[in-house]
């Protein structure tokens, strides 16, 4: 039996009908057109699908949907504002952290909830962060620079 | 996949009520176990009951030994510096469960009630002597850890229980305690053994200084214990937990039982690896190999147990990291 | 090299903004209207006679819009080099990854119960999963047609004469080696979509890394059908991860085109993480035995390799790999005899295809461990082994390999130095260094008939460019190496420059993405059409400027006279009074570069790459005694690339690469028993997380191609050659013990420090 649910998405109020058997990455692909967000695995176990929930990283596709009421969700599409690519997305095209790019909005995200919650980390702090994002074309060398630059930046 | 009811309930009577009231329904956390499961089609629930919404059950509290509720998520024990100081050996656990996003999600309640034997926050809780509180339609029970789980996925929580939080008494003075997950990775993955200790010794304040200097070099481990061994510390009390190496975690309380009251050495190690590793039943399996698994009972009880009694003599130092233990 | 504006520098990947938004369209992305979702069912059996199927149930259920099975399919269809892989099996399946039957249905989840609701009766026949026993007498025939489980196939590579090289050395060294099934594990899964118009003419968008091979493969494909003349047309979404995974067209394609043509609909097929693991092909696992001599001053004097190849059930590209390996086998180092013979036999396993390197890593592990076993006993320290050995510009090698440019010795003093050899080596404490080389093509690789590109090149009437080529990006920068070429050439900045890459209805033909060539290749072909189009531009301005074209030049999108600056024109506007006038003209430029490298011979002598690539890869480890496990202090990974044409990218693929063989070397491992994939997921098939990465110094040796443009040759592939070998040779310094078989676990550490201690102790 469908649902209806209300939480904040990018910033922007949306309330949608959902079946409960829906997963949160289900919702914002195939219902809300959302498709920045990838589905890598399924099973949480590669972060393709990490959207910031309450300001925290999270595999959206183990999430339960109806978990989603009335929290405050960022997908990648949320992070440019009014046009203006976000410190972190710069610095990820500019470091030559994105290669085939499946990976990329999932460490994005984490490491934005990252940045968010720590403006300073240490490497280790970084590879925490996203140690839970894989990737198989970087060598990860590159993406923690540019998560480097953009904290250092701050 | 099937499709299911998902009910939210605000409070523990809420829940037991709407659990009481259905046929096939499960209590879901923070989920990570149970939509990867619903996936592969293992289970195929008509209801799912969650726990999330549930306020008592996020609390930690401090005041009189460890009360942590179900619902408290990996990452908020890995914040939480009284645990970090005292009840050591489960941070080490929760801080390398999984990766961010699954501790940002993932409870300490759901970790033990999923049961498997692989279970990272169960050695920590077996060697803190933890209870689990439940409480179900027939009111409230308290049962050991020791005895929680029955076998893989297994526990003794009947339909209707809720598990509602772990309990934990004080922890004497001069104790120290550690977690190893031995994997093959060092992120996102399961541990091929654990080992969780806990250790009480008996140390007097001349010892500790030059038991401070003596761990504050970066010898081996069987170098540090010979000189130790002049200290004479003695073991007052000790717990040893294991994972992986038996269908459910387990306590290797003949090897406690060979620690008590002797005094610290290698030789007392070896001897309590060897015990531990003959108490242990481990398996073959596509994560590991079960003679593989008995040596390094014998290594990492070795080294649980070194880097206890390093928490103990130099509680606000950093463990170095590129040490053994 | 003169003052370069854009070429050599590190100009962030085209496309990367797209990717960091988001907004890439990936195959998982695309929806087109009234598209249907396909899903197959597979084999419960790696070997078994099907008796019947039952597919009425999963008709009748709404929303299923087409059923299909083998009898749907050209009687006599069959894909993969040797023809001997029908996409829907019918009679016998012979692996787990059979496909059976298909569905397309209005969405994945009625796809997915339909599929459960196909009924199949099987007898089980024993399986063979080991490619001995499929070898021996009496072992069943797996495939009737072929009457032999060993696959006729030619490899072999006679130089020389071996058995006398013998006799003269002074020391032999011999053993065996073996490598695993690893898998690519791109993070976006295989997928496709398949549509036909009114016409029956087929849009199939798609993965491929070989968008012209791939039109070829799926004319054929409607010819069976029946569809003769038809055209076909390939879209590539954003490609998310290739590393060779889509070197081949897979038995979903031709499901998908075949579903699409019953229902007249688009159909989409995407693989779920698990088919991804298990219904892909792997990179092809080796049983090698090899021996190598050298006289008294180590000098090498033969490499006789003889190899056993598991080809598993059906036959991809797996089977080729040997004709790569020939590549270590007779041309790393300077070995004057050599002797290979492979054997591929079919098994009831999972089939292999390419992947990153083609065999150069299984071989070069073989003959880089054995190298220092040889070292060892001839008692020549292996660093210096190596430079004794090491290949030189100018040499023609026992294939006949035409050695060009060549910085192998440079890399190996890099990684000696930088490794701090003669400190470190020797002291089997726990601690140790090793190293390893490598050879592979770096100037495209002739496999087929032609190893070309084309690029067809258009200006608008503004100054910009559109650059059409035939090489696809799979995310290592392709295209956005070309433009920085153009640019180059044409004088104006790289955001003026737009490539297209990604459909076959206008982009030209290439042979496809693979043997590192699309630098080379692609790269030469695009600097052919700029300079031609310069010359067009030039031309047609000198009218304008009235000035010679010898003396006009290109900056910053504006055409001057060098001799008298002043007279200037920019670029846009020139363009616009050449056409936008009576008598005007169209300034377009084409240029197909295929590269002067040859087939090989019927003995397999030829040179194969216009260059070659040379690399050199140093360990420093640190193997913990008590448990086994392996830790990677330093790494130091030296690449011959000719010349940086993008540092940023180039150390990209180094990076990449290297990790890649990091997991190869250590932990990856596609885990059968009894034909099933016991390990098809993220958390059992293990790939370096950014915890794993260990310190990596990736070193950039230019020795200045002639043949390639600006002077580049190829890298994608030689970041993760050597790196096993190096490895195990690092172990070997630090505890004794060689670890011959991958992957190099901490229960084989262990079990061998406790053998070599049991050794001790009699």
């Amino acid at each position: 039996m469908r649902r209806e649910i209300t939480f904040t998405l990018n910033n922007e109020e949306v309330t949608v009908e959902v079946e409960p058997k829906w997963t949160l990455l289900y919702l914002l692909r195939e219902v809300l057109g959302l498709t920045g967000t990838k589905e890598g695995c399924g099973y949480g176990e590669c972060g393709a699908c990490t959207v910031i929930i309450d300001g925290k990283a999270v595999n959206s596709c183990i999430y339960p949907v109806l978990e989603a009421e009335g929290k405050n969700i960022i997908t990648i599409e949320g992070l440019a504002k009014d046009g203006e690519l976000d410190p972190l997305q710069k610095a990820f095209i500019e470091k030559g952290a994105v290669q085939c790019g499946f990976c990329t909005p999932g460490m994005i995200m984490s490491a934005k909830a990252l940045l968010d919650e720590n403006p300073n980390p240490s490497e280790d702090d970084i590879k925490e962060a996203i140690e839970g994002n894989l990737c198989r074309c970087t060598g990860y060398v590159m993406i923690i620079d540019a998560i480097k630059s953009v904290a250092s930046g701050r | 996949m099937r499709s299911f009811e998902y009910y939210k309930p605000n409070s523990l009577e809420e829940a037991i009520k709407i659990m009481a009231g259905l046929e096939n329904a499960k209590f879901i956390a923070g989920g990570t176990d149970i939509m990867v499961q619903l996936r592969q089609k293992k289970i195929s629930p008509q209801h799912l009951v969650s726990l999330r919404n549930i306020s008592e059950l996020h609390k930690i509290e401090t005041e009189d030994g460890l009360n942590i509720g179900s619902l408290v998520t990996h990452d908020d024990i890995d914040k939480n510096e009284y645990i970090k100081k005292y009840y050591s050996a489960l941070t080490d656990a929760t801080s390398r469960l999984g990766s961010k996003q699954i501790r940002n999600v993932a409870t300490i309640g759901g970790n033990i009630c999923n049961a498997a034997p692989s279970a990272d926050t169960a050695c920590p809780l077996l060697v803190f002597d933890a209870k689990a509180v439940i409480i179900g339609t027939k009111g409230e029970r308290t049962v050991d850890l020791s005895e929680f789980f029955l076998g893989p996925g297994k526990t003794v929580l009947e339909k209707d229980e809720i598990l509602k939080e772990f309990s934990m008494p004080r922890l004497k003075e001069n104790t120290g305690s550690a977690y190893i997950k031995h994997t093959r990775r060092e992120a996102m993955d399961l541990p091929i053994l654990g080992v969780a200790t806990r250790i009480t010794i008996s140390l007097n304040k001349d010892s500790q200084i030059r038991c401070r200097d003596l761990l504050c070099t970066v010898d081996s481990i069987s170098n540090i214990l010979m000189q130790l061994k002049d200290e004479g510390l003695k073991c007052e009390e000790a717990r040893i937990a294991m994972g992986v190496v038996a269908p459910t975690p387990m306590r290797a309380k003949k090897a406690e039982e060979a620690l008590a009251g002797k005094i610290i050495s290698i030789e007392l190690f070896e001897e309590v690896g060897e015990i531990a590793a003959n108490e242990a039943q481990p398996r073959d399996s596509i994560r590991g190999e079960a003679w593989y698994r008995k040596e390094m009972i014998k290594i990492l009880v070795k080294r649980a147990l070194m880097k206890s009694i390093d928490r103990i003599i130099r509680p606000d130092e950093e463990i170095y990291p590129e040490r053994l233990w | 090299m003169e003052n370069l504006k854009v070429v050599g520098k590190k100009i962030p990947k085209l496309d990367a903004p797209l990717k960091a938004t988001g907004a890439a369209q990936y195959i998982q992305d695309i929806k087109l209207p009234g598209m249907l979702y396909g899903k197959i069912l597979y084999s419960k059996y790696p070997h078994a006679k099907i008796l019947k199927i039952d597919t009425s149930k999963a008709e009748r259920l709404p929303g299923v819009k087409a059923v299909v099975t083998a009898k749907d399919m050209p009687p006599n269809f069959r894909i993969g080099f040797m023809k001997d892989n029908p996409p829907l099996k019918s009679g016998k399946v012979l692996s787990i990854r059979d496909e059976i039957a298909a569905v397309a249905a209005t969405s994945q989840e009625i796809a997915e119960e339909a599929i459960s609701l196909i009924e199949v009766e099987y007898e089980e026949l024993p399986g063979i999963f080991d490619p001995l026993e499929a070898m021996k007498e009496g072992a069943p025939i797996l495939h009737e047609e072929a009457k032999s489980n060993v696959l006729k196939l030619p490899w072999r590579l006679v130089c020389g004469d071996v058995e006398k090289a013998k006799q003269e050395s002074a020391f032999i060294a011999e053993d065996t080696f073996s490598t695993q099934w690893v898998t690519h594990c791109c993070l976006g899964t295989s997928g496709c979509i398949a549509l036909f118009d009114m016409q029956n003419n087929l849009t199939m968008y798609s993965n491929t890394q070989i968008p012209s091979l791939a039109q070829n493969d799926f004319v054929e494909a409607l010819n069976a059908f029946g569809l003769k003349n038809r055209r076909v047309r390939i879209i590539q979404a954003v490609i998310g991860g290739g590393f060779g995974s889509k070197l081949d067209t897979y038995a979903y394609e031709y499901i998908a085109i075949l579903l699409a043509l019953k229902t007249k609909k688009p159909v989409k097929i995407v693989f779920t993480r698990e088919e991804e693991f298990f219904a892909t092909s792997p990179r092809q696992c080796t049983i090698t035995k090899i021996s190598q001599g050298c006289d008294k001053e180590g000098r090498l004097t033969f490499r006789e390799v003889e190899m056993i190849l598991d080809n598993g059930a059906y036959t991809s590209w797996g089977a080729t790999t040997p004709s790569v390996m020939m590549l270590p086998i007779s041309s790393l180092y300077k070995v004057p005899n050599v002797k290979y013979t492979a054997k591929c036999v079919y098994t009831n396993n999972t089939y292999c295809q390419a992947m990153r390197g083609y065999g150069n890593p299984q071989a070069t592990f073989a003959i880089e461990s054995n190298l220092d076993q040889l070292a060892e006993k001839a008692g020549i320290d292996p660093l210096e082994l190596r430079k004794i050995n090491a290949n030189e510009p100018g040499e023609i090698t026992p294939q006949r390999f035409k050695i060009t440019s060549c910085g192998m010795k440079e890399c190996i003093e890099e990684v000696a130095k930088r490794l701090n050899w003669k400190e470190k080596r020797g002291k089997d404490k726990g601690r140790g260094v090793g190293m390893a080389s490598l050879i592979h093509v770096g100037g495209g690789a002739r496999v087929y008939k032609s190893d070309g590109c084309g690029t067809i090149i258009k200006m608008d009437d503004f100054g910009k460019v559109d650059v059409f080529t035939g090489a696809s990006d799979i995310g290592q920068g392709s295209d956005t190496v070309i433009a920085q070429i153009v640019a180059e050439v044409l004088g104006i900045p790289i955001e003026d420059v737009n490539v297209i890459n990604n459909d076959t209805e206008v982009c030209p033909w290439d042979v496809g993405v693979h043997a590192s060539r699309t630098t080379f290749v692609a790269g030469n072909a695009a600097l052919g059409a700029a300079n031609r189009i310069r010359q067009q531009i030039l031309d047609a301005a000198s009218k304008i400027l009235e000035e010679e074209p010898s003396n006009l030049d290109i900056k910053d999108s504006i055409i001057f006279s060098t001799k008298n600056p002043e007279k200037s024109i920019p670029l846009g506007k020139a363009l616009r009074r050449i056409h936008y006038t009576t008598g005007g003209k169209m300034l377009m430029a084409e240029y197909f570069y295929d590269p002067a490298n040859e087939n090989f011979d019927r003995e397999f002598k030829g040179n194969l790459s216009v260059s070659y690539a040379y690399g050199a890869h140093g360990v420093e480890v640190e193997v913990d005694k008590e448990t086994g496990k392996v830790k990677i202090l330093n790494y130091i990974a030296a690449h011959d690339v000719g010349k940086a044409i993008n540092p940023l990218l180039l150390e990209g693929q180094i990076y990449g690469g290297g990790l890649q063989g990091i997991g190869y070397a250590l932990g990856e491992k596609m885990v059968y028993r009894n034909g099933r994939l016991m390990n098809g997921n993220f958390l059992d098939y293990k790939i370096p997380t950014v915890k794993d990465v260990p310190p990596i110094q990736p070193v950039i040796v230019e020795t200045e191609e002639k043949e390639g443009p600006f002077g580049a040759k190829g890298i994608g592939e030689p970041g993760l050659v050597p790196t096993a070998p190096a490895i195990a040779n690092a172990i070997y310094d630090a505890i004794g013990v060689r670890i011959k078989d991958l992957p190099i676990t901490p229960e084989k550490v262990l079990a061998a420090i406790k053998a070599k201690e049991g050794e001790k102790k009699i």
